[in-house]
C-alpha cells in the first residue's frame, strides 16, 4: 500500500504569531511539523504495516527549504519526503497551496492520500479537498477510523450525531481529526534513520508552474484585514458553602445543557 | 568549535520529554512519596530505545554515547521524572559489560539492558570502606575446581536491587593482608546465600536502598568482568560515566526546579507584583539558573571527553561537583520561591531535594571531588 501524507511545518504554536505588512503569518522563524498532521502519519504507518508492504510519503510546502518537522515524521517511520521550497511560493493562498502539493502528489501514484482535518496555523481546511479535486479523487472528511477492505477504503466519518460510515474506491484522499490514532513517538532508531533517509526538494520550476500562477501573484485570496480574536469574558466562580453542587446544576440549567 | 545542537539531539530530547510528560511529574512525586519504582516510565523510555541508547547496536543498543545517555537523564529529571538507576544500569553496569565483559556476557545480559526490561545495578560501598576503596572487605575467592567463585562480606546503600536482575559487585580478590586487588562479578539478586535487607532513608526516592550480606554466594566462573584483579582501572570506566549522567541528571532537576519556580514567581501576587518582581526572590533564581546552566556545559563537556576517549576523570568530577550544587540551590530557591507551599504535598517540590541532597554525597561525595581536584588540578599535597 503506497501512501501520501500530507505535512505541514508551521511556526511553533506556542510561540508569540508575527504577521508580516500583507497579513500573512511569518514563517520565517524555525518550523516544526504541525501536530494535526503527525494523526496522518501515524495513519499512514499503521496501514502500510497492517499491509504488511507498502511506502508512506510525505509531501510538505515550506519556505526556506525547512526540513525539521519532515524529519520528525521520517523519524516516527515515513520511507521519504518530496519538500517543495521555493521563494516564489510566498504568500501562496488554500488554492495555490493545494496546486503545489496536487502537482508533486501527482507525479507517483498512491492508494491513499492523507491529510489533517485543517493545519493549526491556517485553519482554512479546504487544501485537501482542493487536492482531491485536482487529482481527480474521491475524498472523505473528518475520519475518525479508516479501513481497507479489497480496493477500497471503509472510513468512519464523524459527524454531529455521531459517524456516517462510507466505502470509498482507492484511490481517494482521507482527512483524518485529530485523535484518530495516537501518534508514536519516534525511537532512537528512528530518529537516526531519519537523517539518511531522501527528502526530494522541487522548486515550481520542477513542477512546470509559472510564477504567476502560485505564490502571491497566482492568490485569488487576498486578507484585507485581521482583528485580535475577542477576549473571553472572565468565568463565573462558584463558591462552595456546601451548596456547589446545586448551584452548578443551576448554572447548567441556566445555559440549558441539562 | 561548534556548540549548536544538532538535529538528532534535539529530536532526542523532545522525544525523551514527550515520553516523560504522559507520565508528568506527579507520577514521579508519588511514586518518590510512596517509594514505589517508577517502572513504567523506564519501560517506556525503553521501548523507544532510550535507556540502552549508549550502549553497542548488535546488542540491541543505540550505538550512541555517554552525550546521549547523559541527555536522556537531564530530559527526563527536567520533565520532573528523574531516573536515579540509569547512573548504575546503563552508565556502571552497561558501560562496564560493554567494554570488558565477554562476547557471551555481552550476549546475555546487554540486550536485556537495553531494552529497559532488565537491570543490573551496582554495589561497591561497604559500611567499613565508604569513600576508601582501597579498603573493601567483602572477598571473592575461587573454589571447586577453581572454576567457580565464592564471595563473602557486606555491602550497603545499594539502590534498586529489588529491581534488578543481577548486582555488579566489586569484591576484593587479593588476600586481605595484601594490597587490595580488585574484581567484578555480576550475581544474581537471588543468588542462594545473599541476603538483601532494606535500608530505610529518610528522602523519598522511588530507588529503594539495601544493605546485602554475601554468605559465601557461589558464582561460576562466567560472572567474572573482565581480568581478575584489573577490578580497579574497569570500575573507573564506569565510574567517570556514572558521575557524568549523575550531573545530567542534577541539571535536569536544576531546570525543572527553575521551571516550576519562574511559573509561579509570575503569577503568585502578595503586594502589588507578583512576586518574581523582588529581586530577593528573582535574583535567587537567576544565580541558580547560571549555575545550572554552566554546570551543564561542563557535564556536556565531560561527556564528549568521555566517548572520544580522551581523559574524563577531571571534567567528570568537576561537572559532577557543580551540577550537585546547582541543584540544591535551584530547588532551595524554588522551594523559598513558593514559601509555605514549597514544603507541601500537593506542589511536590521536596522530593526533588531529597534526591539533588543524595547527589551531593553520592556517588562520590563533594569533599573527595575536591580533593581530586586540589589534587590532580592544582597539584597540591593528598590531605588523607
Ligand atoms: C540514597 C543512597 C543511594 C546510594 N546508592 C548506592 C548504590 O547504588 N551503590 C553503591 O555502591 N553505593 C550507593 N550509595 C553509597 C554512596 O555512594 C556513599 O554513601 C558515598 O560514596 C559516600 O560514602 P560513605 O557514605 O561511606 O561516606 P564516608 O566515606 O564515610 O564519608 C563521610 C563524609 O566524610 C567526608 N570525607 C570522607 N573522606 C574524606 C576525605 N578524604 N577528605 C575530606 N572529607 C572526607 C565526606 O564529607 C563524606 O560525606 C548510596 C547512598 C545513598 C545515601
Amino acid at each position: 500500500m503506497k501512501i501520501a501524507v500530507c505535512v505541514k511545518q508551521i511556526p511553533d504554536p506556542a510561540a508569540p504569531a508575527k504577521m508580516d505588512a500583507n497579513y500573512n503569518l511569518a514563517r520565517d522563524t524555525k518550523l516544526i511539523m504541525d501536530e494535526s498532521d503527525s494523526y496522518g502519519v501515524e495513519m499512514a504507518l499503521q496501514l502500510v504495516d497492517k499491509a504488511g508492504a507498502g511506502e508512506v510519503v510525505l509531501f510538505s510546502m515550506a519556505p526556506g527549504e525547512e526540513v525539521s518537522g519532515l524529519r520528525n515524521a521520517l523519524a516516527m517511520g515515513a520511507h521519504r519526503a518530496v519538500l517543495i521550497s521555493d521563494p516564489r511560493l510566498a504568500g501562496s493562498d488554500a488554492l495555490s497551496t493545494a496546486k503545489v502539493l496536487a502537482k508533486a502528489i501527482g507525479r507517483e501514484s498512491f492508494d491513499l492520500v492523507l491529510a489533517a482535518t485543517e493545519s493549526s496555523d491556517g485553519y482554512t481546511g479546504t487544501t485537501p479537498v482542493q487536492i482531491a479535486e485536482l487529482l481527480d479523487l474521491p475524498s472523505v472528511t473528518f475520519a475518525k477510523g479508516i479501513e481497507v477492505k479489497g480496493e477500497s477504503l471503509i472510513v468512519a466519518r464523524q459527524t454531529e450525531a455521531g459517524f456516517d460510515e462510507i466505502e470509498v474506491p482507492t484511490p481517494a484522499l482521507v482527512t483524518v481529526t485529530a485523535g484518530v490514532v495516537e501518534p508514536r513517538y519516534p525511537n532512537f532508531k528512528g530518529i537516526m534513520a531519519a537523517k539518511s533517509k531522501p527528502v526530494e526538494k522541487l522548486s515550481i520550476d520542477d513542477l512546470a508552474f509559472s510564477p504567476d500562477s502560485v505564490g502571491a501573484s497566482g492568490a485569488r485570496e487576498t486578507i484585507t484585514s485581521i482583528r485580535p480574536a475577542e477576549s473571553r469574558g472572565a468565568g463565573t466562580v462558584v463558591v462552595d458553602e456546601g451548596d456547589g453542587f446545586a448551584k452548578i446544576i443551576e448554572y447548567l440549567e441556566s445555559l440549558k445543557v441539562i | 568549535m561548534d556548540f549548536t545542537e544538532n538535529e538528532e539531539h534535539v529530536a532526542l530530547r523532545v522525544a525523551v520529554a514527550a515520553i516523560c510528560d504522559d507520565f508528568g511529574a506527579e507520577y514521579y512525586q508519588s511514586h518518590a512519596e510512596s517509594r514505589t519504582p517508577t517502572t513504567e516510565l523506564w519501560r517506556a523510555l525503553g521501548d523507544h530505545g532510550y535507556i540502552g541508547i549508549n550502549l553497542p547496536e548488535q546488542y540491541g543498543g543505540g550505538g550512541a554515547g555517554l552525550v546521549e545517555l547523559t541527555m536522556v537523564c537531564q530530559e527526563s529529571a527536567a520533565r520532573g521524572t528523574p531516573l536515579l538507576l540509569l547512573l548504575v544500569s546503563s552508565a556502571i553496569s552497561g558501560e562496564v559489560i560493554a567494554t570488558y565483559g565477554t562476547q557471551s556476557q555481552r550476549e546475555r545480559w546487554l540486550p536485556k539492558l537495553a531494552s529497559g526490561e532488565s537491570k543490573i545495578v551496582f554495589a561497591i560501598t561497604e559500611p567499613s570502606a565508604g569513600s576508601n576503596t582501597h579498603r573493601l572487605s567483602t572477598f571473592a575467592h575461587r573454589v571447586g575446581d577453581r572454576d567457580s567463585w565464592s564471595i563473602s562480606g557486606e555491602k550497603y546503600y545499594i539502590s534498586g536491587v529489588d529491581e534488578a536482575d543481577a548486582i555488579l559487585v566489586v569484591a576484593r580478590t587479593s588476600p586481605p593482608n595484601e594490597k587490595a586487588r580488585l574484581s567484578l562479578f555480576i550475581v544474581d539478586s537471588d543468588a542462594p546465600g545473599l541476603s538483601k535487607i532494606p535500608l530505610p532513608v529518610s528522602v523519598t526516592l522511588p530507588e529503594r536502598q539495601f544493605t546485602l550480606h554475601f554468605d559465601n554466594v557461589k558464582v561460576s566462573a562466567d560472572r567474572l568482568v573482565g581480568t581478575e584483579g584489573d577490578g580497579f582501572k574497569q570500575v573507573f570506566q564506569g565510574l567517570n560515566p556514572e558521575r557524568i549522567t549523575g550531573a545530567g541528571l542534577c541539571v535536569g532537576i536544576g531546570r525543572y526546579c527553575l521551571e516550576r519556580a519562574a511559573q509561579y514567581a509570575n503569577v503568585r501576587v502578595v503586594w502589588d507584583t507578583p512576586i518574581g518582581a523582588h529581586q530577593g526572590v528573582s535574583h535567587a533564581l537567576a544565580k541558580a539558573k547560571i549555575e545550572v546552566e554552566l554546570a551543564a556545559l561542563m557535564t556536556t563537556k565531560a561527556a564528549w571527553l568521555h566517548d572520544n576517549h580522551l581523559p574524563a576523570g577531571e571534567a567528570a568530577n568537576m561537572a559532577k561537583y557543580a551540577a550537585a550544587e546547582a541543584a540544591l540551590s535551584a530547588i532551595d530557591a524554588a522551594i523559598q520561591t513558593h514559601g509555605g507551599n514549597g514544603l507541601a504535598t500537593e506542589y511536590g517540590l521536596v522530593p526533588y531535594w531529597g534526591l539533588a541532597r543524595l547527589l551531593r554525597i553520592a556517588p562520590v561525595n563533594r569533599e573527595m571531588i575536591l580533593n581530586f581536584v586540589a589534587q590532580h588540578s592544582l597539584g597540591l599535597p593528598r590531605s588523607y
